[in-house]
């Protein structure tokens, strides 16, 4: 009865809505000691439905729709999670476009840790905590797992992660990611320090560690070709409200501040994750032969070509203009013939000019923009390609003026034969006459 | 006085004659025709009127086209839609003289307000040309030999297999006008000859230039009329008619061939039209020295015939040479080189040797295309070169040419079928004159006299030793008596039936598939249709972005761009091997490999012909090695035939056969889901009817690719690619996991859906409702 309510109030506030988020909670406390984070969420306009994750009427989708946008997993010790949820529907909903922030912890279960492996990161074994015996709060308890990770460790995409510079240090408890090297789309958005490492801190190293340094991810993030969003934290604490608001103090003495930089990290991550960020479109087209307006049906070879694309950025619930200064453009028939940075106008118009090659075909105008932390920006227009029509080549070259000359002359000659030769017989016959 | 009377008598008896004779002429060629016509209709009876097979699709595609948008525009029309992504300029790379032809016919038609739809005049333009090449086969065999003669010539080309094979209704194809245009060049070209007149020189130019539009065949008018010159002048039979008809013809028909497009500079800049030159350069040579021969004495000019012959024949030899090195004359092509090295094709260019017409022929077809003209037309040939004369030896180097050709390629026992049936007319014509002559043998000799006498003066040499001889073994012949005549009668008589018969059964049974429609009869006699082709390709038109690209093997490019109105990305022509080499090497990788290949090439559907389930031997499993061979040619580091053998050298699909091949794009496309397939109850699951197997990969996982659709018959069968997007996340296969998760045993069941959190606190439970009202 709830969820149509809150649909509705959903599309009343839709001027600032963000969209539904589904939230799957341990149980109820977490909802109170993270309240700050949800509350960054609320104001931004995110509808929160709070569900316990063994909860057994858990449905992502509903007749073929999803319910959510987004979906907020902070239940790390979930062991199978309720109703329709499994790591299948979770993944089908990334595949459909879903957003999805999932925070671990040292008590990370199988399913969290499957659905990590899905999209190309894996959690450390149970029990695994990173430690690192250098830079660790004052705080801690003396396992030397309340770690403070400078802002330097994070990812160099202010789109994702803000600005650096600003951020003061940030307190990190968890476990640790390991990501995939081999896959292109994972992005470490916070990795430990070089001294870290992840283990469990009760017991003696026997083995190698699973990650040690900075191979240690404690933030992973992944766009998915169909540029939809996961961050993986490996610390449910990272977003609480005790780390949001407690002083950092790292026990070697360099790194001092009043307040921690998590809240900082975790409100730009939130916003990248669910697409408030780097979300970038392309808003038209246009292609034209230099001097014209309208698309022809088919170029022909060498012709001054004429190519704008509009790119529009998301920002704060309205697109605007997007400005940068490396889109390129290529112009491609297998292989790229063309390559050409476009030039920025105003209102985020990019144009480019150049002739077409000598060769005829079917081209691609193709903008392939793809930057960290932003939407993969990509846009192919088809255009044919002609040779010259029949009426198109010269009518007169140069070099077969001797030719032109030796046609004419020979119809010329052949005239003034023809005369002669017809007199020359009036001669005969009257000769012959007499 | 009674010599006047006689005479008189004898022209009105002459007149009336000539009129008989007229009559026949034009009844048999009328029925020649119409019985030409009839029996190529078999395709339109059991099927439809539809367009046959692969290049006819194409034919019809391009002639619509020109139909609905004008010459010009088809003349410059860049075809975005075959050989993807390079295009196809239409314009300059075909033979226009059949769109033209058909497309000039619907323009009359419909101006006479005759509505016919392109489609049908595209469908029946081969067969009502067959007409016409049957009457113009009269008049070149009557040029040659006699009125009789042509009349059988003619009936014989009209039913003939080996021209019907390629004029059925329905196979829209060049040759079926081109035929008609040989032919009549021909005709033109010895009459021309005969009389020395520019007239019907200019007028063999101008069939040449129609023959030039319509067929690559030119290639052969254009060296053999130069041979049959070059022959004469050997001979010694130079005359001033040759030197008028060749020097107008060669110079016209050079010009006018160059007016193609896609003939262009050819004439003078390749090596096949290099003979037509020499023979020119010759021709003007001889006559040069005839006229110098005049002037002088005999030894002064018999030491200039030798050395200026000597200098200016390694003159033109040097300068030939020269100029092919230099780069002005291209060197043979390779179509052409197949032609001398029979073995050539194979080793250099597979794409020709690929293409079954292109195969030797074997005795078998000899006889089932020509059937009884094969042993007759030796017999003709001996008379024309017992009788020769200048026309005759022309008809010789036909014959000797064509016969060798035909032995070569499959495809060009077309050129040997009419000659094949104007020396088997002449030697039934002489025949039965031979054994009929006591019925009629007062026509048969007035017919001498009346082609004597329409030319009296007739100055070509040899032309009255025809006659004579006849009479004189007529002579001969009043030794045999009326019985053995009579037999001898009947016999080739009833020979001449079972050749109609002949012809009607191949016609029937061989050349009347459509190909694109298979018919199948069941142990009750009844026949089922097997449209799987236009099925499939309906659903392409109906259910596929209409910009979608297919990638098929070449063979069905022309059908999927007539019938599905999709870009291709190689076809019937074939004019760039790389691209289809790279489709090749595309089907023989594995299926990765091949994906990088078709992203590359922006492919959205992948379609295979499969005859597994109905026993359709020309499949692609059957074409494969040729596709492995293409691509080895072009790919010889990534591609190697050997790979696709068993060890023992046997191309096997069982489970005996080479991993390569049980893991290629093709054999995987082919057999998906087919392992599951059992097709009856005696044979197990799997089984390929058409390679008498059990397949040896039944269980095939496709990771790229997705079915999308397979026709009834499973004939067809169209696959999508997908799209890089679909590879969302790159998932870490469980295989490469560092840390090994336990296996996982779920406790929810259909009542119990309830999941488990590790350590929950009891009092959750309590607090659920609360969760609700958040």
């Amino acid at each position: 009865m709830k969820n149509p309510i809150i649909l509705i109030f959903a599309f009343i506030v839709a001027a600032k809505a963000q969209g539904n988020t589904l939230v799957l909670l341990d149980n109820q406390v977490i909802k109170e000691t993270h309240s700050i984070f949800f509350k960054s969420l609320q104001d931004r306009g995110y509808t929160l439905t709070f569900k316990i994750a063994d909860d057994s009427s858990l449905v992502l989708s509903k007749y073929g729709e999803y319910l959510y946008e987004n979906l907020i997993i902070f239940a790390p010790s979930v062991i199978e999670f309720g109703g329709n949820l499994n790591v299948d529907t979770i993944t089908q909903f990334i595949d459909n476009g879903g957003n999805v922030l999932v925070a671990g912890s040292e008590s990370t279960g199988d399913i969290l840790r499957e659905l990590a492996s899905e999209v190309g990161f894996e959690v450390d074994e149970e029990g695994a905590f990173v430690i690192d015996h250098l830079n660790y709060d004052s705080s801690d308890e003396g396992q030397h797992t309340k770690l403070v990770v400078s802002s330097e460790n994070l990812i160099d995409a202010p789109v994702i992660v803000g600005i650096k510079k600003n951020i003061a240090p940030i307190l990190y408890q968890g476990t640790g990611i390991l990501a995939d090297s081999e896959n292109p789309l994972v992005l470490p958005l916070l990795t430990a320090d070089s001294t870290a490492y992840s283990y469990q801190p009760d017991q003696a190293i026997k083995e190698y560690p699973h990650a040690i340094g900075k191979d240690t991810v404690l933030i992973a993030g992944l766009q998915a070709r169909n540029n939809a969003r996961i961050v993986f934290s490996g610390s449910l604490s990272f977003f609480s409200d005790e780390y949001f608001t407690s002083p950092v103090e790292k026990v070697s003495g360099d790194l001092k501040s009043a307040k921690s930089g998590n809240e900082d990290v975790a409100v730009a991550i939130s916003q990248w994750v669910f697409k408030e960020h780097g979300r970038l479109r392309v808003k038209a087209v246009q292609h034209h032969k230099a001097g014209e307006n309208a698309p022809p049906h088919d170029y022909t070879i060498m012709d001054d070509v004429v190519y704008k694309i509009g790119i529009e950025i998301y920002d704060n619930g309205k697109w605007k203009p997007f400005s940068a200064n490396d889109v390129q453009l290529e112009f491609v028939r297998i292989d790229p013939f063309v390559r050409t940075t476009l030039k920025s106008n105003a209102n985020g118009v990019y144009e480019a000019k150049f002739k077409i090659p000598d060769v005829y075909g079917v081209y691609q105008f193709k903008v392939d923009y793809d930057r960290v932390g932003f939407t993969r920006l990509y846009s192919t227009t088809q255009v044919s390609v002609r040779p010259l029509q029949h009426t198109q080549y010269e009518r007169f070259i140069d070099s077969a003026y001797p030719y032109y000359t030796s046609a004419f002359s020979m119809m010329l000659g052949l005239f003034v034969f023809s005369i002669v030769f017809l007199h020359m017989k009036d001669d005969e016959k009257k000769s012959k006459n007499e | 006085m009674s010599q006047a009377g006689s005479k008189k008598g004898a022209v009105s008896k002459l007149n009336k004659n000539a009129a008989i004779n007229s009559l026949i002429v034009f009844v048999v060629l009328l029925l020649a025709w119409v019985a030409g016509f009839a029996s190529r209709l078999f395709a339109v009876i059991r099927f439809e009127s539809i367009i046959h097979e692969f290049d006819p699709w194409f034919n019809y595609r391009a002639t619509a086209y020109m139909v609905k948008h004008g010459f010009y525009n088809f003349l410059n029309w860049f075809d975005e839609r075959a050989w993807y992504p390079l295009g196809r300029i239409v314009g300059g790379t075909v033979y226009p003289g059949l769109m033209l032809t058909s497309g000039s016919i619907h323009w009359i038609l419909h101006l006479l307000h005759i509505n016919v739809h392109i489609r049908d005049i595209c469908v029946f333009l081969a067969p009502i040309f067959s007409g016409l090449t049957a009457i113009s086969t009269y008049l070149l065999t009557r040029e040659l030999w006699s009125s009789g003669a042509g009349l059988f010539a003619a009936c014989f080309i009209a039913i003939v297999p080996g021209y019907i094979s390629r004029s059925v209704a329905g196979s829209y194809d060049n040759e079926g006008i081109a035929i008609f245009a040989l032919q009549f060049t021909y005709f033109l070209w010895i009459k021309s000859v005969k009389t020395g007149s520019v007239f019907w020189a200019v007028s063999a130019a101008v069939s040449y230039f129609y023959m030039v539009s319509a067929w690559g065949g030119y290639v052969f008018i254009i060296n053999l009329i130069p041979l049959h010159v070059f022959v004469l002048l050997l001979m010694g039979r130079y005359s001033n008619r040759l030197f008028t008809s060749y020097t107008t013809f060669y110079i016209l028909g050079l010009i006018m061939s160059m007016q193609i497009p896609f003939v262009g500079f050819q004439p003078i800049r390749t090596s096949e039209h290099m003979a037509a030159a020499g023979v020119f350069a010759l021709l003007f040579a001889v006559a040069v020295l005839k006229y110098l021969q005049s002037m002088m004495s005999k030894s002064e000019f018999k030491s200039l015939v030798i050395w200026g012959g000597l200098v200016s024949a390694g003159l033109v030899f040097a300068t030939v040479v020269g100029l092919t090195y230099a780069g002005y004359i291209a060197p043979w092509s390779g179509r052409f080189y197949s032609l001398w090295d029979t073995g050539y094709a194979k080793i250099h260019i597979p794409i020709i040797a690929s293409v079954s017409e292109h195969q030797p022929t074997t005795w078998f077809s000899f006889f089932f295309d020509l059937h009884v003209l094969i042993p007759t037309f030796p017999a003709g040939l001996w008379y024309c070169i017992k009788h020769v004369n200048d026309e005759r030896v022309f008809v010789i180097l036909y014959a000797l040419s064509a016969v060798y050709f035909a032995g070569v390629m499959v495809r060009l026992m077309l050129t040997l079928t009419p000659v094949v049936c104007m020396l088997s007319g002449v030697a039934f014509s002489v025949i039965l004159e031979m054994y009929l002559r006591e019925e009629d043998s007062t026509p048969a000799i007035e017919n001498e006299e009346e082609e004597s006498s329409q030319n009296p003066k007739r100055l070509y040499d040899k032309a009255g030793k025809v006659p004579k001889i006849i009479k004189h073994e007529s002579k001969e012949q009043d030794a045999i008596g009326q019985n053995i005549r009579s037999i001898a009668a009947v016999v080739f008589v009833l020979l001449l039936m079972l050749f109609a018969v002949h012809c009607t059964w191949v016609t029937s049974n061989a050349y009347s598939s459509p190909s694109i429609v298979l018919a199948s009869y069941g142990s009750d006699g009844t026949r089922q249709i097997l449209d799987d082709f236009r099925e499939a390709y309906f659903w392409l038109s109906q259910n596929t972005a209409d910009d979608a690209r297919v990638m098929s093997w070449w063979d069905y490019g022309y059908q999927i761009a007539g019938m599905a109105n999709r870009t291709t990305l190689v076809d019937n022509n074939t004019w760039n091997n790389s691209h289809i080499a790279l489709v090749g090497k595309a089907m023989s990788s594995n299926e990765s490999a091949a994906y990088e290949i078709m992203t590359a090439l922006d492919v959205d559907y992948v379609l295979v012909i499969f005859g597994g389930v109905i026993g359709y031997s020309g499949d692609d499993i059957n074409k494969f090695l040729w596709m492995v061979r293409i691509a080895e040619g072009e790919h010889p580091k990534d591609i190697r035939e050997s790979d696709y053998f068993t060890e023992q050298g046997e191309f096997r699909v069982d489970a005996e056969g080479s991993p390569t091949l049980l893991n290629c794009l093709m054999y995987k496309l082919s057999y998906y889901r087919f392992g599951d397939l059992r097709l009856d109850y005696r044979s197990p699951s799997g089984f390929d009817r058409t390679r008498n197997a059990v397949i040896g990969n039944k269980d095939i996982n496709l990771t790229y690719l997705e079915e999308a659709y397979t026709s009834e018959h499973w004939l067809v069968r169209i696959y999508r690619v997908k799209k890089p997007d679909e590879f969302n996340r790159p998932r870490i296969p469980v295989a490469n996991r560092v840390i090994k998760s336990s296996s996982f045993v779920s406790k929810k069941s259909t009542k119990r859906k309830k999941g488990t959190i590790k350590n929950k606190p009891v009092i959750v439970k309590g607090k659920r409702p609360a969760v609700k009202l958040q």
